[in-house]
């Protein structure tokens, strides 16, 4: 069905949003958690 | 780590279960026929984007008066969660809509006010990336989130009135057109299932600037050594 | 009322330096002329397509125009330092709210009754049988610009990038009175012209919304 294709597709570009969104967010989480492990030690050493 | 890929899988659960509510378990739609299914994705993320505008409200007003970083981290994380919903229904609706209208975008009044609400809530966002101090952030974006959150019933009065008077093309149909039981309750499956996505998504959004705080609390610690 | 006395001073504060050089008014409009004329190559400019699209670029290109004039707001405090003298000269700093956006509203008005003559000779509009209807609807809509425009020209000050920030603050918040205006507008200046009281009450509605925000938060914007 021609139509429901364009449903289908709809779909899926939204839950990619969703998905690209999440997947940012854990990203940034990441790399925020590196760095404050970073910091952490060189805070500790410097004592 | 463990709790990101849980809430992977929790997201693509509700995926699925939403895709089998709107596509197996919902029954056609009797005028529009099978294209109506965009109504389970459509309508859902407006209404989230809806309720995290409301409380990115509530946390810019909380912040103006009380100054505790906590709101400011809410507001944002509400504002970029409710842009990202409102993106799902500004990109979803002309590729749903080409296919079967033969028309990409449609200056009818609901279209054009998420059209408008994108842009507010864009900027709200650009302007935080202008202010570079914490609090000065903080409370700029605080007010001008207020003001455009006051403006919101504004620009979708004047739309509403200016559309019935220069009518555009409705793409898609008004809801609750005659409501069969199982669309209802597909509908209000779905609609709680974006309700939990939402908050997952808040969730994760708000414990991001939390640990941003800290970081930028721990270099200046780092700074002062 | 001290607060009336106040704005006074303050606006008269306004005026005399913007009259002293008079630089943000011709400016202005020369900017709004130029864009008029740029706008006639873009359709073809007969009296049913100017009472068309005319009001229509009529407003847009004042939304322009104002987003450009109200920047030095607050700007040309912030530069000399004087922000916390202003606020300390004050005991209710919406008078310097008051002062500055009626300043404004003052200069958009001055402005468009510029315009108007000239926009109605080179476009074949009749404006003079609804002159004091369009003054009207050129008050209210010139309010509903400044007042959001001086919260945001505070905001913005503060915003790296300030010149364009404001206009991107603003216009998608002006969405309301740019259709109010324009809807008013052109329904003065259509083959029967009538005034829309609605869409009157519309913009005066959303200039008293704004008014009470800008009151109730002002303080905030002012902070340093």
């Amino acid at each position: 069905m021609k139509n429901l294709d364009s449903v289908l597709a709809a779909y899926l570009a939204g839950w990619a949003i969703f998905f690209v969104y999440y997947i940012s967010v854990a990203q940034r989480m990441n790399t925020l958690r590196q760095q404050i492990e970073q910091l952490k030690n060189s805070l500790n050493r410097g004592k | 780590m463990i709790k990101t890929i849980l809430g992977a899988v929790v997201l693509f659960a509700a995926i699925a279960f939403t895709a089998y509510l709107a596509f197996h378990y919902a029954p056609i739609e009797k005028t529009m026929g099978p294209i109506q299914k965009i109504f389970y994705l459509h309508l859902p993320s407006a209404f989230s984007s809806f309720i995290a505008l409301g409380i990115c409200f509530y946390a810019n007003l909380r912040y103006v008066f009380t100054r505790e970083a906590k709101w400011d981290w809410l507001g944002v994380s509400a504002a970029e969660v409710g842009l990202a919903f409102i993106s799902v229904v500004l990109i979803t609706g002309p590729i749903w809509a080409h296919p079967v209208w033969g028309i990409w975008w449609t200056w009818d009044a609901r279209l054009t006010l998420t059209f408008v609400l994108w842009l507010l809530y864009t900027a709200y966002l650009l302007l935080r990336s202008m202010l570079e101090e914490p609090d000065k952030r903080a409370l700029f974006s605080s007010l001008f989130g207020i003001f455009a959150f006051l403006d919101v019933p504004l620009v979708y009065f004047s739309i509403r009135w200016w559309r019935t008077q220069h009518p555009q093309p409705v793409i898609l149909g008004g809801p609750g057109s005659g409501l069969d039981p199982r669309m209802r309750v597909s509908y209000l499956l779905v609609w709680a299932a974006f309700t939990g996505l939402l908050i997952l998504l808040l969730n994760g959004r708000y414990k991001l600037e939390a640990m941003r705080a800290s970081v930028e609390e721990l270099r200046r610690e780092a700074e002062v050594r | 009322m001290a607060l009336l006395s106040n704005t006074a001073v303050l606006l008269g504060k306004e005026l005399r330096t913007e009259f002293r050089s008079r630089e943000l008014l011709t400016t202005t409009v020369v900017f709004i002329l130029t864009i008029v004329v740029l706008f006639s190559f873009t359709f073809d400019p007969s009296v049913t397509e100017s009472r068309r699209f005319g009001p229509g670029l009529l407003w847009l290109t004042f939304l322009f125009a104002a987003s450009l004039m109200l920047q030095p707001g607050f700007l040309r405090e912030q530069n000399n330092d004087t922000l916390s003298a202003l606020r300390l000269s004050v005991s209710d700093p919406f008078a310097i709210f008051l002062a500055k956006l009626a300043a404004s509203a003052i200069f958009l008005l001055l402005t468009e009754m510029m315009m108007l003559p000239i926009f109605a000779v080179l476009y074949n509009v009749h404006i003079l049988a609804v002159l004091p209807q369009l003054v009207l609807v050129f008050f209210l809509g010139s309010l509903g610009v400044a007042i959001p425009g001086t919260a945001f020209s505070a905001i913005s000050a503060q915003a790296r990038m300030r010149e364009l920030m404001l206009p991107v603050l603003l216009l998608p918040l002006l969405t309301p009175v740019l259709i109010a205006s324009t809807e008013a507008t052109a329904a003065l200046l259509s083959e029967s012209p009538q005034l829309r009281v609605d869409w009157l009450g519309f913009l005066a509605g959303f200039d008293v919304v704004f008014l009470t925000a800008l009151w109730l938060f002002g303080e905030y914007l002012l902070e340093e």
